[in-house]
């Protein structure tokens, strides 16, 4: 574990000693910014009416969830950047055999690169998140929703970022492994909206589709079924990772 | 860990890559307290042996022992005892030398409450005081090489292994470099690969020359010394007849009108023939040994390859 927590260190040092991180950090929080006082702009008109009808959505349903569900699709765009330079990044650097020739195998380099990259998507999540949280200093909000729904999308970020390490160990661009994560990310996300479009409804397409198993999270519910999508795909692409880099150590 | 087994043993190594054989049949032993100058010119098979050396590389056959270890069991002693420095040292240019060269050790398996002075100790033997600030990035050629032998030696192994080091280095760098390797050879076995026969003729105890993928040959620097030539220059013209008739000269090389090189008698001394040149009157300017054999035999490897290959 303490090598896999050295290499995440040394690899969220690098990040945010360079403008790209704290960048993004700052831009997609100032587009979370606009689109949260959006909501709540909207919100706060329509609450006259809101307040004469019983049952009504409340602060949670029309400001916090829409916000996540955007950075959902935030995600998409943002998790290629994080993770491009990942693995190809020290290919190119020729940094790699530092890490190869060390006593740490491939799956403890692959966890230690994916939990870093993991704590700059999560924290785009938690900035997301803490907007809506924000409100209850003034109103009432469903916590256990917004929780929910805040485990939800870090499941969903972190199978995007799984991806994306994937990504970056089997290609040999930066800029070819973003494309490649942005690709996979969005198939596997859209793919059930494509499918109903040709008037297909097949429980398995719906079943592969990242989208279906994140909006239970979205709705409050903490679905276990869609918590084992996430761990397995997080797992498979992990594992092909590892396997990326056995194959250089191997064959060179 | 067992000490009377050499630092380093290669049995029977061969690797193929890309369907083409890079190194055949490769045997090299180095024991701790010894530089190994790993000779050939380019794509004779250096880097891939040094890949295989290094754990980076799995051998098609053969084994790899390190400490006794074959890094085949993917033993954790055994990756610890090396320390590597590839062609191009593997830098974090956003991290400065310390913190890198801390975090190499700590990857390397140094205990954290250690790591401070294993640093300590790597950037006073590699010269990197006044860098240890410097963000790697902003290092010269000759400090990213210094501070890749650091990150090679932070842990202590029992086997440094060194690609083409002074590659793209200045003189005075060069000779730099070529001190620290040596310095290196009293603690550690060390393996230096190169095609600079001045880097090995400076460094190095033992050589050993590959031409594609084989090893041509392999033994003791100063063996090489045994038949040495003298290199002489003198202010008349000297013919080939006139040193033939000198009795300390077994063979005359005449290079110009007033330069040859001489191989001397069985038994005859190179002091002896200074004062006989100078009864001579032939004006002796110049007059030190040659250190030739090295590169005589390292060209003569590449041209029977050469032509053979031709031939075929």
């Amino acid at each position: 574990m303490s090598t896999i927590a050295l290499i995440a260190g040394n690899d969220l040092r690098r990040q945010f000693v360079q403008p790209l991180a704290w960048s993004l950090l700052a831009l997609v929080g100032a587009l979370f910014a606009w689109q949260f006082l959006v909501a709540v702009d909207a919100f706060l008109q329509a609450a006259p009416k809101l307040a004469a009808r019983a049952n009504a959505p409340g602060v949670t349903d029309l400001v916090a969830v829409p916000l996540l569900r955007n950075a959902a699709a935030v995600l998409l765009l943002v998790v290629p950047l994080v993770t491009m330079q990942s693995l190809v990044g020290e290919r190119r650097a020729q940094t790699l055999p530092l890490l190869l020739a060390a006593d740490v195998g491939s799956l403890r380099i692959v966890l230690g690169k994916f939990l870093a990259a993991f704590a700059v998507v999560a924290l785009v999540v938690l900035i997301a998140a803490a907007m809506p949280l924000s409100l209850a200093a003034g109103t009432a909000l469903d916590l256990g929703r917004l929780l929910t729904a805040c485990a939800g999308m870090l499941l969903f970020a972190g199978t995007l970022t799984a991806i994306g390490i994937a990504c970056s160990a089997w290609t040999t661009h930066p800029a070819l492994a973003a494309a490649a994560t942005l690709v996979i990310g969005s198939v596997l996300v859209m793919l059930d909206i494509g499918a109903r479009l040709r008037d297909i409804d097949h429980a398995l397409i719906n079943w592969l589709a990242m989208s279906s198993h994140l909006e239970p999270f979205l709705r409050g519910v903490f679905d276990s079924s869609a918590l084992v999508y996430f761990v397995v795909v997080s797992a498979l692409a992990l594992l092909l990772a590892a396997r990326r880099l056995d194959t250089l150590r191997t064959r060179g | 860990m067992s000490t009377s087994a050499p630092a380093l043993v290669l049995a029977g190594v061969c690797r193929r890559l890309g369907g083409r054989t890079i190194v055949e049949g490769l045997d090299l032993a180095v024991a701790r307290g010894r530089v190994l100058g790993l000779l050939g010119v380019n794509g004779a098979g250096k880097s891939t042996t040094l890949r295989m050396i290094a754990g980076l590389l799995a051998p098609g056959s053969g084994t790899v022992r390190v400490d006794g270890i074959d890094l085949a069991e993917r033993d954790g002693h055994a990756r610890r005892a090396i320390g590597y420095l590839p062609e191009e040292p593997p830098l974090y240019g956003e991290l400065s030398v310390s913190e890198y060269l801390a975090f190499c050790a700590r990857l390397h398996g140094v205990e954290r409450a250690h790591v401070g002075a294993a640093v300590e100790r790597a950037i006073e033997r590699c010269g990197l005081g006044e860098m240890r600030r410097r963000l790697c990035g902003l290092l010269s050629k000759g400090y990213r090489q210094r501070t890749g032998i650091a990150q090679a030696i932070v842990h202590e192994p029992t086997l440094v292994v060194l690609d083409e080091p002074a590659a793209g280095l200045d003189p005075v760098q060069a000779l730099r470099l070529r001190e620290l390797v040596r310095s290196l050879g009293e603690a550690h076995a060390v393996v230096l690969s190169t095609h600079a026969l001045a880097d090995v003729v400076a460094s190095c105890d033992e050589v050993a020359i590959l031409h594609r993928g084989r090893l041509r040959h392999s033994g003791a620097l100063a063996a090489l010394d045994d038949d040495r030539w003298l290199r002489v220059r003198t202010v008349q013209a000297v013919g080939a007849d006139d040193w033939a008739r000198l009795d300390l000269v077994a063979e005359a090389r005449v290079l110009d009108a007033t330069s040859a090189r001489l191989r001397l008698r069985e038994g005859s001394a190179a002091e002896a023939l200074a004062p006989a040149l100078a009864a001579l009157g032939w004006g002796l300017v110049e007059l030190r040994p040659e250190h030739g054999a090295l590169e005589n035999l390292f060209v003569a490897i590449a041209a029977e390859e050469d032509a053979a290959g031709k031939a075929a």
